[in-house]
């Protein structure tokens, strides 16, 4: 361990930003500048680097860069993380759709695809699977790979068990409910391997996209049902918030629904062409 | 002496038995002499005596004739038959006085016998008899035999007197001959000893020669032999010894040339030499055997040794690699041994199960890819590596032998099952099946063996677990790593969305704050129940915070207003926001009217949790509402009117939305603020002027309209006539992509209720292609204008 690091400020963050901007298509500059500073503080320790040497290699060495940029993303997610959220999915918007004849849903942040195979799992249960179009994006190309592999480690992730059993095989509306819905039926589990691997049959359903919230609007010829995008706007400042939303309300079906974050919520402008449901965002 | 001693036995018996033998017919003739001498003279008397008997018959006769006595007559008479000797010349018979006169006889009468003759005669006073004394005459003395007898009547005797010579003439006449018969006899005997002797002297010869050669360590030919005498015994013997000497040579021979299972048998019992020679030989034999078993115990010992070091090396070569060691190991016991095939099982003892895994096996000299997995306890190498103890089976059941040769070779015979163990630990188990038997210097070393494959098995076993746990804990530094960065992210987000929330409460608290200043603010449970009310609220009602809560909001409604209130509640409770006036009753029947709007909320799963209330106090309002009704209704009317007008201005902005959507087609269409900031931009703009959106929008025009550039006067002009609320319409041309475009721009203020300029709208057509066409167009632009105007 060296020295402790300087503490990045406001202007380091800025040259950052702006080094990344310049010289590639990613765009920093609306992201919440608290969570940023911590993450190019990160980097700047684990590559053991001042900021202008990682500004140099910023700047020459576009290979770096995708790199810094994937490690500035932060990636967290679950198989049916926060189950109330799906539970609230699950009795409460779901069924709205049960006499479309498509449902076009979009993961926005998908991540490494937890929420993405959670999501088909659910859809599965409700026999919605066979009508969903699912489409996940994100910014992060390597978590995408993982996403379209469907193979998470088992051990750290015991918890996706107890998600399932959660949102699959109780209902919180009715205790008495208990569907014995065998985890074959979705993943496999192989002990030795530490791993959990989707069934084909969720693998090969979604269309992965790389995408950028910040620049790219919506790449998909479609319009959505059902819009996920969860704990990513926290990593995004008000105005960035904004934006984001106006592009989901303009890519939402009337009646669209887009789902936020546990701790996310609209306020601002657009927070009167929404109604409210728990996490859901009904577009008036 | 000496040279009788150095003769040899014939010569010797020729000069000692020969003259011996001619003494004793000597000696033999003498006795015989002898003998016939004294029958001779023995006869000569008893002749005598027959002749004396004869002369005595005579003497009777005559003395019967003359009378008694000797008479003159008588010796007359009687002188006759006494004048002849009687048998031989001397021999005269004689009568003989008592005295020893001679009465008659031939010669001697009146002769006187010799005086002592006389005294033995009257001596011997007998009759009749002989005896002998010597007549003594003048020359001589001659030994005389005198024979008797007394005769009666003439009282004298009649005696012969013989002369012991003449008697012997005859026999004297005979000697020369009886010598010489002795001498012939003699030499005959001579002789015939001679010949008898020459034979046995010779085979004396022979066998003092072979006894000599015997004696200097020669083995001599054979003795012939027929007969059974002592000589013939004898070189039976001396064969026999020859015999029995070859033998006992030829067998010192053999044992010379290690040839000890020669056939030999000694002379006899006491045979010392064979015996002597037999006892060698034994001891020889065991001397060999010893060897031979000492041979054979140090070729044992050997490759015990060497195997030993070989799989010692090729234990410690390949350490690293299990299956490369369990290959050689197996391949090379199984040639090791000759045996024909093999396998080495290792003893897994995971959390899970135990079993025996056939790591590699071998078989007609090859290897075998055969998997195969046995349990503890299971067959006979299970039951080995339970049991810890060796299995040797000289009989193989036929169904055992998993390896088959595939070339109709026969099947092993016996089978060979060792535990690998290490102080009773075990490590697996070996299998060796063979064509012949194991020894059991083999067995020992398949196990001696065992111990170290044991100890390798062991080492290999904790290398590869100590290398597995080294890529483990690597693997689980990695995913710690990995976890590690996940909880990092984890945290971030944590982190962010902490910030998010504290951005967003300070919000809502600026929010909440504004409200609780300036409306009245409660909050119901889905009972009704107050659970929060604010002061304005307190202040308006009456009522103070204490008392309020737990209160039913119903209960402060003018009971009149109940029913419409409950459902007002329910259209709340089914999850819609709903606005109203409340006529409430408050303390000491205080009368207050509130503006309210009742919003659900609802928790994540979309359940109801509370309902919020906000106001304000419009009682004046309602009062003067009241006091005047007239007004109310009015404004009423006024509202309905404003309505009206709204739904006018509504169904207007609808057209106009559609005309502008008509526009927003064929038209460049741009909308700038009063200041001349462009706030938008259709698509026609980007489409005919390859303007972009976003190098247009958020510009003020003067900064990039090409009047304002070129001709600040006339844009100054323009501008203010604008803001007189004129429309202003005016042409321009600019070359687009090497292409000159027409462009027409209408400019239209839009006054706001005030008749303040609120926005300009500027609508272009691209009249490049028309150009010709102006005149057409520009009607079509008037039409369009008066139906503006309209």
């Amino acid at each position: 361990m060296a020295t402790q690091r300087m503490q990045v400020t406001d202007q380091d963050l800025l040259y950052f930003v702006n080094t990344i901007k310049s010289t590639s298509r990613y765009d920093f500059s609306e992201y919440s500048d608290k969570s940023l500073k911590r993450r190019l503080q990160k980097i700047l320790e684990d590559y053991n680097l001042d900021l202008t040497s990682l500004l140099t290699n910023l700047r020459l060495d576009k290979d770096f860069l995708e790199k810094v940029v994937k490690e500035i993303t932060v990636n967290t997610t679950e198989l049916f993380r926060d189950p109330p959220v799906w539970h609230l999915l699950r009795s409460r918007i779901l069924p709205r759709f049960k006499s479309n004849k498509t449902i076009n849903i979009w993961h926005a942040g998908c991540s490494s695809g937890q929420e993405v195979y959670s999501m088909m799992i659910l859809l599965n249960e409700m026999e919605l699977l066979d009508r969903a179009k699912i489409f996940a994006t994100d910014l992060n190309t390597d978590v995408l790979e993982i996403a379209k592999q469907g193979v998470y480690k088992y051990r750290f992730n015991l918890g996706y068990l107890d998600n399932f059993d959660k949102v699959i095989k109780h209902n919180p509306l009715n205790f008495e409910e208990y569907n014995d819905v065998p985890y074959e039926k979705y993943f496999d589990i192989d002990k030795v391997r530490d791993t959990i691997t989707m069934k084909k049959f969720l693998t090969e359903r979604p269309i992965f996209r790389k995408h950028d919230l910040v620049v790219d609007g919506n790449i998909f010829f479609a319009k959505f049902d059902l819009i996920l995008c969860r704990n990513v706007i926290i990593y995004f400042n008000y105005s960035l918030q904004n934006k984001v939303f106006e592009l989901f309300h303009s890519n939402l079906y009337p009646k669209g629904i887009l789902l936020l974050g546990m701790h996310e919520t609209i306020l601002g402008p657009w927070a009167t062409r929404f109604e409210r449901l728990g996490q859901a965002y009904i577009k008036k | 002496m000496k040279a009788f001693a150095n003769m040899n036995l014939a010569q010797r018996i020729q000069i000692v038995i020969i003259p011996l033998i001619a003494m004793l017919f000597a000696i033999a003739g003498l006795i015989l002499n002898h003998f016939s001498k004294t029958q001779t003279i023995n006869t000569a008397i008893i002749e005598a005596y027959v002749y004396i008997d004869k002369l005595e018959e005579f003497a009777n006769i005559v003395e019967g004739k003359t009378g008694p006595g000797l008479s003159s007559n008588d010796i007359f008479e009687l002188k006759e038959y006494f004048s002849k000797p009687a048998f031989r010349e001397t021999d005269y018979p004689s009568l003989l006085s008592k005295n020893g006169e001679y009465l008659i006889h031939a010669t001697r009468q009146g002769g006187r016998l010799p005086l002592e003759v006389v005294q033995n005669l009257k001596k011997a006073n007998s009759k009749q008899g002989y005896l002998y004394y010597n007549n003594i005459s003048e020359t001589k003395i001659e030994k005389r035999i005198l024979v008797y007898k007394f005769y009666k009547p003439y009282n004298s005797w009649i005696a012969i007197s013989i002369s012991p010579s003449e008697v012997l003439k005859q026999i004297r006449a005979n000697r020369i001959s009886m010598i010489l018969i002795v001498i012939f006899a003699s030499l005959l005997t001579a002789f015939i000893i001679y010949l008898t002797l020459k034979p046995v002297s010779r085979r004396l010869m022979h066998l003092s020669i072979r006894l000599k050669q015997l004696a200097q360590g020669e083995i001599p030919n054979h003795i012939k032999n027929g007969d059974r005498s002592e000589l013939g015994i004898l070189s039976d013997s001396l064969n026999k010894l020859i015999d029995g000497l070859k033998n006992t040579t030829e067998f010192a021979r053999q044992i010379e040339q290690n040839k000890l299972d020669f056939n030999f048998k000694p002379l006899s019992q006491k045979d010392q030499l064979g015996m002597a020679l037999i006892q060698m030989r034994d001891s020889l034999k065991r001397a060999f055997e010893g060897e031979q078993i000492r041979k054979q115990e140090d070729e044992i010992r050997s490759w015990f040794n060497s195997g030993l070091a070989m799989f010692g090396e090729i234990l410690r070569q390949n350490n690293n690699n299990l299956n490369i060691l369990a290959d050689n190991v197996i391949q090379d016991l199984v040639n090791y041994l000759n045996a024909n095939q093999g396998g080495i099982f290792m003893y897994n003892d995971n959390d899970t199960e135990k079993n025996l895994v056939l790591l590699s096996s071998f078989a007609y000299n090859r290897k075998k890819f055969i998997h195969k997995t046995i349990m503890l306890g299971e067959g006979l190498v299970g039951t080995c590596a339970l049991e810890k103890q060796t299995i040797y089976l000289k009989e193989i059941p036929s169904d055992y032998i998993y390896i088959t040769s595939g070339l109709g070779e026969a099947t092993p015979k016996s089978l060979l099952i060792v535990p690998l163990k290490l102080e009773e630990e075990i490590f697996g188990v070996i299998e060796i099946a063979s064509f012949n038997e194991f020894p059991k210097h083999q067995i020992e070393f398949v196990e001696k063996i065992g111990e170290s494959i044991a100890t390798t098995l062991n080492s290999v076993k904790n290398n590869i677990r100590t290398r597995e746990l080294l890529e483990q804990s690597q693997q689980q530094r990695e995913e710690m790593a990995a976890q590690e960065e996940e909880m990092r992210q984890n945290m971030e987000e944590m982190q962010a969305t902490q910030e998010e929330m504290q951005r967003k409460n300070i919000e809502l608290e600026v929010i909440t704050g504004a409200i609780n200043q300036t409306l009245i603010s409660l909050s119901l449970n889905d009972d009704g129940i107050i659970v929060e009310s604010n002061s304005i609220f307190h202040e308006t009602i009456g009522y103070s915070k204490s008392e309020l809560e737990g209160m039913l909001l119903e209960n402060l409604i003018s009971p009149d207003e109940r029913k419409e209130f409950d459902h007002l509640w329910q259209t709340v409770l089914n999850g819609q926001s709903v606005t109203a006036t409340l006529h409430l009753i408050g303390n000491s029947n205080r009368e207050r009217y509130l503006l309210a709007t009742l919003s659900p909320g609802f928790d994540t799963l979309g359940l109801l949790i509370k309902i919020l209330l906000i106001g304000h106090d419009v009682t004046e309002t309602k009062k003067l509402e009241f006091m005047a009704l007239q007004q109310a209704k009015e404004i009423e009317n006024n509202l309905q009117t404003i309505k009206k007008e709204q739904e006018i201005s509504n169904m207007r902005q609808h057209e106009m939305e559609t005309l502008l959507k008509a526009l927003d087609q064929n038209c460049l269409v741009s909308i700038l603020e009063p200041n001349g900031l462009i706030t938008y931009i259709n698509n026609m703009n980007v489409v005919v002027l390859g303007d972009k959106k976003e190098d247009i929008e958020g510009k003020f025009l003067k900064d990039i309209d090409y009047n304002a550039k070129n001709n600040p006067k006339e844009f100054e002009r323009f501008w203010k006539l604008l803001h007189d609320g004129k429309k202003q319409n005016r042409e321009f041309s600019l070359n687009v992509k090497g292409e000159t475009k027409w462009i027409l721009e209408n400019f239209t203020p839009i006054l706001d209720e005030k008749g303040k300029l609120y926005k300009i709208i500027n609508i272009g057509y691209d009249i490049t292609l028309n150009k010709q066409k102006e005149q057409e167009l520009n009607n079509i632009i008037s039409q369009l204008k008066e139906q503006l105007k309209k």
